[in-house]
């Protein structure tokens, strides 16, 4: 009966109802009385009777039923109320939420673009550096480059003074040997001047290209040039270079600065006498320089650290601690590689790739 | 013609050498050498040399090593040094010690040599 829905319980309560009380009462009422009439006016008490108790008993039964059904109607809108409340409140939290998310990501633009400046400032201040480090080196060096002026101002001073001589007392046309040999002075005294000049500004020439035409051998030639006073006569340059001119895409300027670094750093190494071996040789897709040097070596425990921003082992005012740090920065932006090997009381010998 | 004092003058750089010759040949007779070595050889050939010029920055034997190898054979001649870079230490020891009497500068001044030359 539990399972039967309402409607069922009551159709059939009526029927049984009903079917019993047509059944008995016609039982009980003719057992008492025989008489038409009686039964006549009985059968109509009968069926008020009936339709008094079921309409009582369809009233009790349809209020307890529709009172369950208000109730959980009720309770229905109470909960619908409360999950509106609850959705409202979730809504309003949310949109707090997102604002908040919304500031934090303004302070993550912000943040970002502080970033963003302090990196450009980084970089710029890297450049500076590059280009300080670069102009130090050149204050070691500009001393020596400037005597080395002095020996073709020599020539040109000499060739004037010969050339002067015979002017005053006419004899250019009698030591005819003479001129020739003060002419070719003045001409060789200004060409080595001008290289020297050259030199000077190539290595400190401030471009931002890695575009231009590097003939490596001119560059460590010139390198070469810059150190010369630095260059004791004990130190000998044994140059191996590949038989033709090789020429990759870089920076010039920047090259010059790897170059006179590690040169530098060979000629420092070598306290009394030594030699120092350029090699290049080409490969498929890139040229390799080999420095190496007879000097004092790196100990083991350095030989990781020499690329590392002011590290150095030398004296103070001998380095800066930045040339090979810097050095390694070129050759990386060049998309070449700097490797070091090292005997300490051997020497040193430095390998760089760069890609044609 | 006879009597001009003679010189000599060491540097590794030819035209240098030869400059030197030319323009101090009217004054002087002067022997010129490419190295130390040249220069050990023609004061043992030429007894008479007065005056050594050498320059400092050359290969195998630096100036003040060969005027040091000179003076100790030859003491009584007058030693200078002619060069176009600085004052070093080394040079200034060399100063102090009267190994050398001066150092001259490049590029050359050729009354002020003349004149150093003439003492």
């Amino acid at each position: 009966m539990k399972s039967l829905k309402f409607e069922y319980k009551l159709s059939l309560l009526y029927l049984l109802l009903g079917g019993l009380w047509i059944v008995f009462s016609d039982k009980v009422v003719n057992s008492i009385s025989n008489d038409i009439d009686f039964l006549t006016e009985i059968q109509m008490y009968k069926g008020w009777f009936y339709v008094i108790v079921t309409t009582i008993l369809f009233f009790l039964f349809t209020r307890n039923h529709l009172t369950k059904l208000r109730d959980t109607e009720s309770e229905l809108e109470h909960h619908k109320n409360h999950l509106e409340q609850m959705i409202h409140e979730k809504t309003i939290d949310l949109a707090s939420k997102n604002e908040e998310l919304f500031r934090k990501n303004e302070i993550i633009n912000q943040k970002n673009s502080e970033l963003q400046n302090t990196l450009i400032r980084l970089q710029d201040t890297q450049s500076h550096l590059l280009q300080s480090e670069k102009m130090a080196s050149l204050g070691v060096l500009t001393a020596g480059v400037a005597h080395e002026l002095n020996n073709p101002l020599n020539y040109i001073m000499g060739a004037y003074v010969g050339l002067h001589r015979h002017y005053e007392d006419k004899t250019f046309s009698e030591h005819d040997e003479q001129v020739g040999i003060l002419i070719d002075a003045l001409k060789v005294g200004v060409e080595r001047s001008v290289s020297i000049v050259d030199g000077l500004n190539q290595f400190t020439r401030n471009s931002n290209s890695y575009n231009e035409d590097c003939k490596l051998h001119d560059i460590i030639n010139n390198s070469i040039n810059i150190l010369q006073n630095q260059l004791s006569d004990n130190i000998i340059i044994d140059k191996q270079y590949a038989d033709y001119d090789l020429i990759i895409k870089g920076n010039v300027g920047n090259l010059h600065q790897v170059f006179v670094n590690i040169l530098n750093n060979s000629i420092q190494a070598i306290s009394n006498s030594g030699t120092i071996t350029i090699k290049t040789s080409p490969d498929d897709d890139h040229v390799c320089i080999e420095i190496t040097d007879t000097g004092e070596g790196i100990e083991a425990e350095n030989l990781a650290k020499v690329a590392d921003p002011f590290f150095t082992t030398k004296e103070p005012g001998k380095g800066t601690g930045l040339g090979l740090a810097i050095t390694y920065n070129i050759i990386k932006k060049h998309n070449g590689t700097l490797e070091f090997q090292s005997e300490y009381g051997k020497g040193t010998s430095t390998k760089i790739t760069l890609p044609i | 013609m006879l009597n001009k004092k003679k010189i000599l003058y060491i540097d590794d750089e030819k035209i240098n050498v030869q400059l030197f010759q030319i323009n101090f040949s009217r004054n002087f007779e002067v022997f010129i050498g490419c190295s130390g070595k040249d220069g050990l050889l023609l004061l043992d050939n030429n007894l008479d040399i007065e005056v050594v010029v050498s320059d400092m920055k050359m290969p195998e034997m630096n100036g003040l090593e060969f005027i040091e190898l000179a003076k100790e054979k030859y003491p009584d001649k007058r030693y200078y040094m002619l060069t176009g870079f600085d004052i070093t230490d080394e040079i200034q020891d060399a100063l102090n010690n009267n190994l050398i009497l001066k150092c001259l500068k490049k590029p050359f001044n050729l009354n002020e040599i003349e004149k150093i030359l003439n003492e």
